[in-house]
This record gives C-alpha cells, sequence and structure tokens, in this order.
C-alpha cells in the first residue's frame, strides 16, 4: 500500500545541537505509528517539520504524494494537528474557535455541534474556553484537528497531564480516525499508549530513531519472556522469576512439584524495557 | 472570496471579536478618547495677550484740571486698553494697590508712584516707582513695566526720552508665528491626537503579543492560512484600529476644520507608523510585562516632539529627526495655524519615509519572530 507519509533522512539542527539527525519512516494510510522517546529526543522537532512549522535542513518529506515543504499550503488543507499546547482562543467559546480555524480551511459547512458532540463538548461548546478544564480543552484541539476531515493526522502528547477519563475518550477518538483510514503520527512518551494505540512504535533519542516496529515484534525482539512465580516455604512467601527459554520446563516443573505455589505471573518486556536496553537510559 | 483575501479577513474578524472582548483594551481606548477629548475642550480655548496692571498714581486727577494729558501719557507708557500689552487699572490708594497685587484676581503687576512724583518729575528731580509683582505675574513684565515707567516719565515731564531708542531690524528664523500665537488647545492637540495613536499601538503589540505567547499563531500557520496572510491582518486591523481611534480624537478636538484631507493623510501616516511600532513591539515582548516596557521604550522618545512644539522656537534637529516628528508639526500647522498642503508636504514625506522604515521592520522582526516558532 502507498504510504501517507513518508520521510527520509531529515535533518534539523538548532544552533550547535542536532535536534533531528537521519529520520526515516514512513505511515501507512490507518495505520498509527508511535514517535516514542524523552523530552527533548527531537519528537516535537521532527512533527514540525512534517507539518510545515520548519524546513528541513536535509532529506525529504512527502505527504499524500506532495512535497513538504515545497506543496505545503495543499498538504496543510489535508492534515490535522494536536500541538501539545493547548493553543485556543481563551476568550473565544469553543465553538468560535472550531468556526474560526474552519473558515481558515475555507469550509463553511462544518458540522460543528457534531463534531462537539464526538470530543464531549456538545453542551459546553458556547462556553468561553477559559472556562474550560485542562481535559476539555485539549478534546477541543482534537477536534480542531479533525475539522477539515483529514487524511493525515499529527499528534503531538495528546493525553499528556489528563486525567483517566479524558485520556481515554482522546484515545478512542484517535482509534476512530484510524479505523476510517487516517495515517496517524502519535508522538508521547507515555510507553502505555504508544503500546495501546500504535501499530507500529518508533524508538526516538538524540534526534535517531533507534528502532521501529510493531510493539510485539520490539518487546519479542528486545525484551525477555519469563514467569515469575511466588511459593511458600519454610513459612516465608518467596518468589523465583524463570526465563521463558530452553531451561523453562525443568525449572518450571521443580518448582510446581515442590513448593506450596501463591501466583505464577507470565512476565513480558514493556516498551519501557526495551527503550532502556536500545538507550541504554529511561523514557522518564 | 479568494483563498488569501478569506484568510486575511477571518483574521480580522476574529481580531474584531478578541479586541471587543478584551476589558482591558476596550478600557485603555474608551479611557483615552474620553479623558483626552474632554482635557481638550478643559483646556483654555484663547491665548491671553493682555496683562492687567494696576497704577496708584497720586496727583493724577489734580493734574487734568490743570489742562495736563497724562491719559495719553499713560496711553503712551502702556498702549490702548485692549490691545496686545498692558491695561491699566487705577487705584485710590497704595494699600488698595497692594491688595489687589497680592490677590492677582484683577491685575498681576501695581506700579506705586510717590505721592511727589509729579511735582518731583515736573520739577527734574529724582524720583522712585515701586514695582508691586504677583507671583504668578510674567517673567517677562518685570522689564516691560520699567520701560513703560520710563517712557511714561518722559511724557509727563513733556521731554523726549534720554536716549533715542534705535530701531531694531527684526529677523525671524523659521515661519513668523509672533502675531499668531497658539491657544493651549492648539498646542496640546497634536499631543492629544498622537496619545491616542500610541495607546492602539500598544493594543496592537498586546494583541500580537499573546497570540505568540499563546501558541495559537502556529495553529493558525498550520491550517492554508500564511504568515504573511497573518503579517496582512495584524497591520489591517492594526492600521484601522489607529486611525478610527485617531479620527475620533480628530473630530472631538476640531483638527479637521481646515485643510481635512491633509490631517485624514497625516493621520493615516500615523496610524501605519503606530502599527509599525506596535508589530515591533508584540514581536520582541515575550508577555505583558515585556510588551510594556517595549512600548513605553517606544513610548518617551515619540512624545518629545509633542513636547517639544509646546515651547517657541523650532525644535533641536534630533527632535526633528524623531519619527513623530512630520505627524505632529503637520497637525500643529493645520489645525492649529491654518497652513495646507502647500506648507507642510515635506513633513508628510518625512512622516511616509519613517511610515515605510518602521513598517518594514515591525512586520521583518515580526515574520522572523513567527519563523522561529
Amino acid at each position: 500500500m502507498a504510504s501517507a507519509l513518508h520521510a527520509e533522512r531529515l535533518r534539523f539542527v538548532y544552533g550547535d545541537r542536532v535536534a533531528v539527525d537521519g529520520v526515516s519512516f514512513a505511515i501507512a494510510p490507518g495505520e498509527v505509528l508511535g514517535l516514542l522517546g524523552p523530552n527533548g529526543a527531537g519528537k516535537s522537532t521532527t512533527i514540525k517539520l512534517l507539518i510545515g512549522l520548519l524546513r528541513p535542513q536535509a532529506g525529504s518529506i512527502e505527504i499524500l504524494g506532495m512535497a513538504m515543504p515545497q506543496q505545503r499550503t495543499a498538504i496543510q488543507s489535508r492534515i490535522g494537528v494536536v500541538f501539545e499546547e493547548k493553543n485556543l482562543y481563551p476568550t473565544l467559546s469553543g465553538r468560535e474557535n472550531l468556526a474560526f480555524f474552519a473558515r481558515l480551511f475555507g469550509l463553511h459547512d462544518v458540522d460543528l455541534d457534531h463534531l462537539l458532540e464526538r470530543v464531549g463538548l456538545a453542551t459546553r461548546g458556547r462556553d468561553r474556553v477559559s472556562d474550560y478544564s485542562k481535559g476539555m480543552r485539549q478534546r477541543l484541539t482534537v477536534a480542531r484537528a479533525l475539522l477539515n476531515r483529514p487524511d493525515v493526522l499529527f499528534l503531538d502528547e495528546p493525553t499528556d497531564g489528563l486525567d483517566p477519563v479524558s485520556a481515554r475518550s482522546i484515545r478512542t477518538l484517535i482509534r476512530e480516525e484510524a479505523d476510517r483510514g487516517v495515517a496517524v503520527l502519535l508522538t508521547t512518551h507515555d510507553m502505555y499508549e504508544a503500546d495501546e494505540l500504535s501499530d507500529r512504535v518508533a524508538f526516538i533519542d538524540e534526534g535517531r530513531i533507534l528502532a521501529l516496529e510493531a510493539p510485539e515484534q520490539l518487546k519479542l525482539r528486545h525484551g525477555q519472556r519469563a514467569i515469575r512465580v511466588r511459593y511458600r516455604e519454610d513459612h516465608e512467601v518467596k518468589e523465583a522469576t524463570v526465563p521463558l527459554d530452553e531451561a523453562a520446563g525443568d525449572q518450571l516443573q521443580a518448582l510446581l512439584g515442590r513448593e506450596y505455589l501463591l501466583t505464577i505471573h507470565t512476565e513480558e518486556a514493556t516498551l519501557e524495557d526495551v527503550f532502556v536496553e536500545l538507550a541504554g537510559r529511561r523514557l522518564e | 472570496m479568494g483563498g488569501r483575501a478569506n484568510a486575511v479577513a477571518t483574521i480580522v474578524a476574529k481580531d474584531v471579536r478578541l479586541f471587543a472582548r478584551d476589558r482591558f483594551y476596550l478600557f485603555i481606548s474608551v479611557l483615552s478618547l474620553v479623558f483626552f477629548g474632554g482635557l481638550f475642550w478643559l483646556l483654555p480655548a484663547s491665548v491671553e495677550t493682555t496683562a492687567s496692571v494696576g497704577v496708584h498714581l497720586p496727583g493724577v486727577e489734580s493734574l487734568l484740571e490743570q489742562g495736563g494729558r497724562p491719559p495719553d501719557a499713560l496711553d503712551d507708557g502702556f498702549g490702548q486698553p485692549g490691545e496686545h500689552g498692558l491695561e491699566v487699572v487705577s487705584y485710590g490708594s497704595s494699600s488698595q494697590l497692594e491688595r489687589a497685587v497680592a490677590d492677582g484676581e484683577e491685575i498681576v503687576a501695581g506700579l506705586d508712584f510717590r505721592a511727589d512724583f509729579l511735582e518731583r518729575l515736573t520739577s527734574g528731580q529724582p524720583t522712585t516707582v515701586r514695582l508691586l509683582l504677583a507671583g504668578d505675574a510674567p517673567e517677562a513684565l518685570r522689564p516691560a513695566l520699567a520701560g513703560a515707567v520710563r517712557e511714561l516719565a518722559s511724557a509727563i515731564a513733556g521731554d523726549e526720552p534720554p536716549v533715542v531708542v534705535p530701531e531694531l531690524d527684526e529677523m525671524i528664523l523659521g515661519v513668523d508665528r509672533s502675531d499668531a500665537p497658539l491657544s493651549m488647545r492648539d498646542q496640546l492637540r497634536p499631543m492629544l491626537i498622537f496619545i491616542v495613536l500610541l495607546m492602539e499601538m500598544f493594543a496592537l503589540a498586546s494583541l500580537v503579543a499573546v497570540e505568540i505567547a499563546q501558541r495559537t499563531v502556529t495553529a493558525v500557520l498550520v491550517t492554508p492560512a500564511r504568515i504573511s496572510d497573518l503579517l496582512a491582518a495584524k497591520t489591517l486591523f492594526g492600521a484601522v484600529l489607529a486611525f478610527g481611534q485617531a479620527l475620533l480624537i480628530a473630530l472631538v478636538t476640531g483638527a479637521l476644520g481646515h485643510a481635512a484631507g491633509t490631517v485624514l493623510l497625516a493621520l493615516a501616516l500615523g496610524a501605519v507608523l503606530a502599527t509599525g511600532f506596535g508589530l515591533l513591539a508584540g514581536a520582541t515582548g515575550k508577555d505583558f510585562i515585556g510588551i510594556v516596557f517595549v512600548s513605553v521604550v517606544l513610548f518617551i522618545p515619540l512624545m518629545i516632539p509633542a513636547f517639544a512644539v509646546l515651547f517657541p522656537g523650532t525644535p533641536a534637529l534630533w527632535i526633528r529627526m524623531l519619527p513623530s516628528y512630520g505627524l505632529v508639526e503637520v497637525l500643529l500647522r493645520v489645525s492649529g495655524h491654518g497652513d495646507g498642503l502647500a506648507e507642510v508636504w515635506q513633513h508628510l514625506v518625512a512622516l511616509l519615509a519613517w511610515c515605510v522604515a518602521v513598517f518594514g521592520a515591525g512586520t521583518a522582526v515580526l515574520h522572523a519572530r513567527l519563523r522561529r516558532m
């Protein structure tokens, strides 16, 4: 399938600091690609390059068959962006904010009520954004990104700092859009969110992509699978971890036959573990 | 409507809405109009060119009875009442004169002649006159009264003045305004209009800075709208807002009574100048306090020409080089002195040059700031 977005060897330098260094990836229609990395790893700069706010100093970007930044206006009319900041006009209502951006897209027949309903703001659309909670503002920025029914969505930390309910409603929306065929680039430092939403995950650190695969594959390839057993021995609770390798059968057999077992859990590597193995440091 | 025009119109409409909903912007805009418009009408509308001087001159009545001509002499000394000069009010005693000078309502100075003044004068003996001055008497009154007393004495004595006063060749450098002094209203009118323009400069700067600080501008720039659309919208909004406010204050202060086209042209250029400074301040200030700081830094030198025209004489060269001088001078000369386009065109050209420079700098700095976001 032709990719909706293709970035090739992107490079961007702020002064003497290399922010993005040879980044390459592609996203297919309907695919969610999670860009996972710690703060300052180059996630936001990569997004800024892709949406046309920065011009790459090297490399190329193709979105929906068009070159960025050469065909920036045409591309921007078909993409949606959720910024990390809740950059809305606080003295305008939620509905007025959406109407303003809809007019910038040249759209005059957007069903704003339906959009507000999708993000759970149907009853608060006429309230000023200054009266919104952080979660409501973030949901409104998601609604703004969907105004033009985009073919590619760029989501920069869309659930950062949100309560679990708001975060879940935003994840549901992202999944719905991907199911509609929208290509989604999601940057986050939340490994659980990336694991839940992403079809593939790219680890980025110091401007370079360290690995790019489906979360499951990454965990299988770089993590260690094991079984953790808690058991009682001599009136004490003890714990043993049995790696799922060739010798696992014998070790488990010994534990099962010998002791009074309390719990048995399979233990998988997390994306965090994978990142630590790849980058040598934690995500946070 | 085309895409670019649609984007510009949409941003302008949004800015108008933001402006109308911001109580601070509205407050300073309405306040400046009401305050400065009201202040204008509280200022004196005419120029006081006659100083009233009290005189106590014992024996003047008997001199009249003897057929003398002291009133003419007084006229010679002090000039005719109602002309530009000194108006004489006669008092019957020294104490009455002293009280009147101290009171300061009817007269600002007094000449208290000795009881034997006329007698000693006509007999050729030296004599003295007591000069009484109120605390707020004009500085120039003292030598004027001294000269008037000498002339009076010569006239009463029937002599020519002891010396022939040489004729003076008067050379006026610049436009001769000596016979047409401006009232306080006319002098302050350019300052009031310019302050209103600067208020709108501050409002625009604040609007731009808030948009940058809240990063709403980045959300705009990932739509089909371009930086140039944003700059055009801010320019249009700022210039129309500043021109509208300046026009209102000009109407309130009667600045359009003469050569309205020239005044409107000056106001339009002034609005563009204020917009350029507004964009500059908005692009450099990081937050509200930053905007206030940058605005004050710009405000002070820009106000200097408006203060300079309050004082007689041509302002110093460095003042005439300031961006706001052309605007102030045009407003002063057209609405104050009644000049027309032919007399002030060179100031309009200088103002236009400053508009191009300041507006160019403002848009360039803001453009660079937006590209760095």
